[in-house]
């Protein structure tokens, strides 16, 4: 016997409960997040992010795969392959490319295709919008910057050893991981939006970001370069800065010839106010 | 959820309106209440509807006045009012890169639906537009008219008391155009959601609309009710027959409807506009005489629009 559903689809009043402006920004972020990855898109969409997810996640893997293949007598020496304090500026251009390509896509077709008009007669506000899209664009990027390390530290607990130990050696390395990867995604999130927030179209917002992260870069090294006693110059490298900061939060000592890491960390906040402020510039208007 | 269209709570109160854009007042001390469940607002391009809609949202803060939304103040409970609200813009502003399903889910969420119930709600509300099978398509591959629905679906998917639609009718084809009103109408009279639509065209305005505001120039020109005034128009008729005239006045009477003769013609009424254009019809048969003329005797609703208008 073929057995079938009927399905009432009339339109029906709904008077259950309704979510409040929490739930409306979370579901901005889901959606925008997801949609930033190419979930919900067509495949050509869902390439980019996931290799480069995959890139960022290889030095890892690479490292765990081999403590996992080979004798325990080379696992102690594969432990200090990749230090923890490395891995921003192993992957940092990983990060960057990750960086060009979601963040634009948050931001460049709601501007395009005119559907803020519509978000903005939703409840959530200008403010709310912002918020949601600076979370949208911080979930993807953690993924890259906070998970890879996180992975890499629980394969070092799993592969030492004295697993306990190790844990007990290297607890303050779990704040320090979660710290850095959220400095890193926090500054290519806001720049990223801010400059995606200056015009509506995709290529533009990439080619922005692109120039603005590596011009002064190239232009920053050539002048420390050359220049005597310019070492500050290099604070010019806008795309060295995250690097710096992340790590600058390990007991690292610092290259005699690079800037301090106050310094580092004071371009990282002024970068970030700027584009914060960038963003609310962008974002204001005549609403309650 | 209030039942705005079946009680007396007025679906908008607005006291002293004036909102300027630079040197431009887009609303010049608008005033006026309505309680209709379907409410038309009519007037030029430039007129000023879609500030006023605009301003009902507290989208566009008044520089003086106030706007009442269901009885709530529109400058200070912006968030709530949109909540209870749906709004479809008079320019195409669905994302392309969507379908229409995950578009709609998204907006019921953002409008405090739960996401299981978004689920669901978005099946009810495409299929009331007709676009159930449609709706795993990207919207950029929709027709405009695809899209108008699209925009239309996501401003009732939250079950809204009042649905606010500015332009709902722009850029349709004429099949496009008839679709649409008839959901116009359709939400007022049948899933009892209360309408506030603008357009420039009258004819939209008069087929799904009880009430109308005529803006002129960001001012209310006029306020009106459809019904009563089509009625009114209706039940008086200016004819002209060929034949004895006299006779047919008298087969009129005879069968208890007023006619007078005029001038060139005779006015007719009756208690309405069926008894009185049914009597006309068979007093000219029975008679043998030819209807040469037979329209309204007054300024039709039409008219009394376009005087308002001009």
């Amino acid at each position: 016997m073929i057995e079938g559903r009927v399905h009432d689809v009339r339109f029906h009043r709904y008077d259950g409960p309704r979510s409040g402006r929490l739930a409306a920004l979370w579901s901005m972020t889901r959606w925008s997040a997801l949609r930033a990855l190419g979930a919900k898109r067509g495949w050509k969409a869902k390439i980019i992010p996931i290799a480069l997810t995959l890139v960022a996640f290889f030095p890892v893997l690479i490292v765990l795969g081999l403590r996992a293949l080979f004798a325990s007598s080379i696992n102690d020496n594969l432990a200090t392959v990749l230090p923890y304090s490395d891995y921003a500026g192993i992957v940092g251009l990983v990060i960057l490319v990750f960086a060009v390509v979601v963040t634009p896509e948050l931001l460049c077709p709601d501007r395009r295709d005119g559907t803020l008009a519509l978000y903005f007669a939703t409840a959530i506000s200008r403010t709310d919008y912002v918020v949601g899209k600076v979370l949208a664009a911080l979930l993807p990027l953690m993924l890259v910057t906070v998970l890879p390390p996180a992975i890499l530290y629980a394969g070092n607990v799993l592969f030492a050893t004295h697993p306990l130990g190790y844990v007990q050696e290297h607890t303050h390395d779990i704040p320090r991981i979660v710290a850095a990867g959220t400095a890193m995604a926090l500054f290519f999130a806001f720049v990223g939006l801010a400059i995606a927030s200056l015009t509506g179209r995709r290529a533009f917002a990439i080619g922005g970001y692109l120039a603005f992260l590596i011009v002064p870069t190239i232009v920053g090294g050539i002048l420390s370069n050359n220049i005597e006693h310019g070492e500050n110059l290099r604070l010019i490298a806008v795309a060295a800065v995250p690097i710096h900061v992340a790590e600058s939060l390990y007991p690292v000592t610092p290259d005699p010839g690079d800037p301090s890491n106050t310094a580092w960390v004071m371009s990282w906040l002024a970068l970030i106010a700027v584009s914060a402020l960038v963003l609310v510039w962008r974002f204001r208007g005549d609403e309650s | 959820m209030v039942d705005v269209t079946a009680s007396e709570q007025p679906l908008i109160e607005a006291a002293g309106v004036t909102k300027r854009f630079g040197e431009v007042t887009a609303l010049d001390d608008v005033s006026t209440s309505v309680t209709s469940p379907a409410l038309g607002l009519l007037g030029a391009n430039g007129a000023g509807k879609s500030t006023f809609m605009k301003s009902m949202l507290g989208l566009v803060t008044p520089d003086s006045g106030q706007v009442r939304v269901l009885g709530m103040d529109a400058a200070h409970q912006a968030r709530e009012i949109r909540r209870m609200l749906g709004y479809m813009p008079e320019n195409m502003c669905l994302p392309m890169g969507m379908t229409a399903r995950d578009f709609i889910v998204h907006m019921g969420e953002l409008r405090g639906l739960p996401r299981r119930v978004a689920v669901l709600r978005a099946s009810e509300v495409l299929f009331q537009v007709g676009l159930e099978e449609e709706r795993s398509r990207l919207i950029r591959t929709f027709s405009i008219g695809m899209k108008q629905r699209t925009n239309l679906a996501q401003a009732i998917v939250h079950s809204p008391s009042l649905v606010i639609l500015d332009e709902p009718t722009n850029g349709l084809d004429p099949a496009g155009r008839e679709e649409m009103l008839a959901l116009v109408r359709r939400l007022s009279a049948e899933l009892g959601i209360a309408v506030i639509m603008s357009s420039h065209v009258l004819e939209d305005i008069v087929r799904t609309c009880d009430a109308v505001v005529v803006l002129r120039q960001g001012r209310v020109a006029a306020t009106r009710t459809l019904a009563d005034s089509s009625a009114a128009s209706e039940r008086e008729a200016r004819v002209v027959v060929s034949g004895d005239t006299a006779a047919f006045v008298a087969r009129l009477q005879a069968a208890g409807i007023t006619a007078t003769v005029r001038d060139d013609h005779v006015l007719v009424s009756g208690p309405d506009a069926d008894t009185m254009l049914r009597a006309v019809r068979d007093a000219a048969a029975d008679m043998d005489a030819g209807l040469r003329e037979l329209r309204p005797a007054g300024p039709t609703l039409e008219d009394e629009l376009i005087g308002d208008l001009s």
